[in-house]
């Protein structure tokens, strides 16, 4: 075999091992790398942060479990940030296989801050705090009706609870009183709460997606229909990024502690890319 | 009467949904959140049993008539229906009246999500990566100019967008959101308007009675 017929075939084992190695070895022997916020993140990161104390934001947990280890980091962060600056925090999720999810998050990082606190006012208390609503079906149904009034749409919580009843919502009614919903997704979800809660209520959205997806929201970033956008593994990385810096909250930043396996991933797949392409050149020459 | 009863609620449905978003009038907007949040929620949860019946009878048929890997489907009834029973008696935080812990072994409906449907669904997802590479591989290659664009456009995101890419210049994470922002928006955008009137000419089509193959029949 010619040695550009070579390049041109490498077996997609030896492929798939090398990647295998590469992808691995950082996850078992992690470390933070340090990553700049990029400015669609920063406009996010600062609509949360100017929540007004008389208002509450809404983290959509839309994300299946195929996209875990892309948007759970996402969820972890806008939670942590929400919590430490003491925003109320309305959680919720369009489809039923992502409550448990929403439901993981929500547990790990109330834990995390319980168990540091000192007094009963620093501990993130449910239903004064925070809600989880659960799963209301179908999701034009929340979409909309939340414009109008949350607690008949959510008439019980997740948990059974009346939410008319809990401290949370005394103060909040509908999106009049909410600051910025973030729409954690994998899918078209973010899109349909512009088309319905924003044009119709003028709801703030903002985003956490997929690297994948990311391509497609950049059209509603830059006209402004999204406040802020999170884009994969590494936008979850600068949002964990700018929460430690500005609040100095700390607990494992799953997303940071990824980026090297990306970025060994991202170079061993245009490493491929290249030798392909020089086994195709010389081909070609020799044609 | 079978086609034309369909026909009609689908023309009275569609009207009453397009017209509430510009008659803001009280009265219409009253009537409009009735059929959102009340009729909507109903139909769903019809639809929710209708497609649980479906999903039944078609592994069940599958079983009785030993069809390719019917096998599987003892699972797939196996897994429903446990996961039914823990997740409609055993409560949605460990509490309900069926009790799901022995001695320290814990198999309420978030345990079993967490430890069965989460790493199987991730790990499907992540083979994905593989084959993504291997794909990468073979298929991208430069064959003409614009492969070439192609190409030097994925690489600059691809580095760009890594902690690496900051490394290698301050300028280069500026660079790949301009492509972002600019090229690729242009490009989306005109998907996405074509899509929409797409979308639009279809829907019309629906209303109108003139796209009939969501009735079924062949026709």
């Amino acid at each position: 075999m010619k040695i550009y017929e070579r390049l041109m075939t490498i077996d997609r084992r030896i492929i798939y091992a090398i990647l295998l190695v590469v992808v691995t070895l950082p996850l078992v022997f992690p470390s933070v790398l340090k990553v700049t916020p990029m400015t669609p993140v920063e406009k996010l990161f600062t609509a949360v942060d100017n929540t007004p104390d008389d208002k509450a934001l809404i983290l959509d947990c839309s994300y299946a479990p195929q996209i875990k280890a892309e948007v759970e980091p996402m969820a972890i962060a806008v939670l942590r940030h929400a919590f430490k600056t003491r925003k109320k925090i309305l959680v919720l999720s369009l489809y039923v296989e992502m409550i448990g999810l929403a439901t993981r998050a929500i547990n790990q990082v109330v834990e995390e801050f319980n168990s540091v606190a000192e007094t009963y006012e620093d501990s993130l208390i449910y239903g004064r705090d925070y809600v989880f609503l659960g799963w209301q079906p179908p999701p034009i149904v929340p979409m909309l009706g939340m414009g109008e009034s949350i607690s008949n749409i959510y008439v019980v919580d997740y948990y059974g609870n009346q939410t008319d009843t809990l401290q949370i919502m005394q103060k909040v009614k509908n999106y009049n009183d909410i600051s910025i919903l973030v729409a954690l997704s994998g899918s078209t979800i973010p899109i349909s709460w512009v088309a319905y809660a924003q044009n119709r209520y003028g709801l703030r959205v903002g985003v956490g997606c997929t690297a994948v997806s990311g391509a497609d929201f950049y059209t509603y970033y830059q006209t402004g229909q999204f406040t802020g956008l999170m884009v994969g593994m590494k936008g979850a990385a600068e949002y964990e990024e700018l929460v430690e810096a500005n609040h100095g909250v700390k607990g494992r930043r799953v997303a940071s502690e990824a980026m090297l396996s990306l970025t060994y991933a991202h170079l061993i797949i245009m490493l491929f890319i290249v030798i392909g392409n020089i086994g195709f050149f010389l081909h070609r020459r020799r044609k | 009467m079978k086609k034309r009863i369909p026909l009609i609620l689908i023309f009275v449905a569609g009207l009453l949904g397009v017209i509430s978003f510009v008659i803001p009038h009280p009265s219409y907007q009253v009537y409009d959140e009735w059929m959102r949040n009340d009729l909507l929620r109903v139909l769903s949860a019809f639809a929710v049993v209708l497609a649980l019946g479906s999903l039944l009878r078609v592994h069940f048929d599958k079983i009785r008539r030993k069809r390719r890997n019917w096998q599987y489907s003892w699972l797939l009834l196996v897994a429903f229906g446990g996961s039914a029973i823990i997740g409609l008696f055993g409560g949605v935080a460990a509490d309900g009246i069926l009790p799901t812990t022995v001695r320290s072994f814990s198999f309420d409906i978030q345990t079993l999500y967490e430890n069965i449907v989460i790493p199987l669904a991730s790990s499907m997802f992540a083979l994905l990566a593989f084959f993504m590479a291997s794909a990468a591989y073979r298929a991208f290659r430069v064959r003409s100019t614009e492969a070439t664009l192609l190409l030097t456009a994925a690489f600059i995101v691809m580095i760009g967008v890594l902690p690496l890419g900051y490394s290698i210049s301050k300028h280069l994470p500026a660079f790949v959101q301009w492509i972002l922002n600019v090229p690729n928006v242009a490009a989306q955008r005109g998907i996405v308007l074509g899509i929409a009137l797409g979308v639009v000419a279809t829907s019309l089509k629906i209303i109108l009675g003139i796209e009939r193959a969501w009735l079924g029949g062949g026709e």
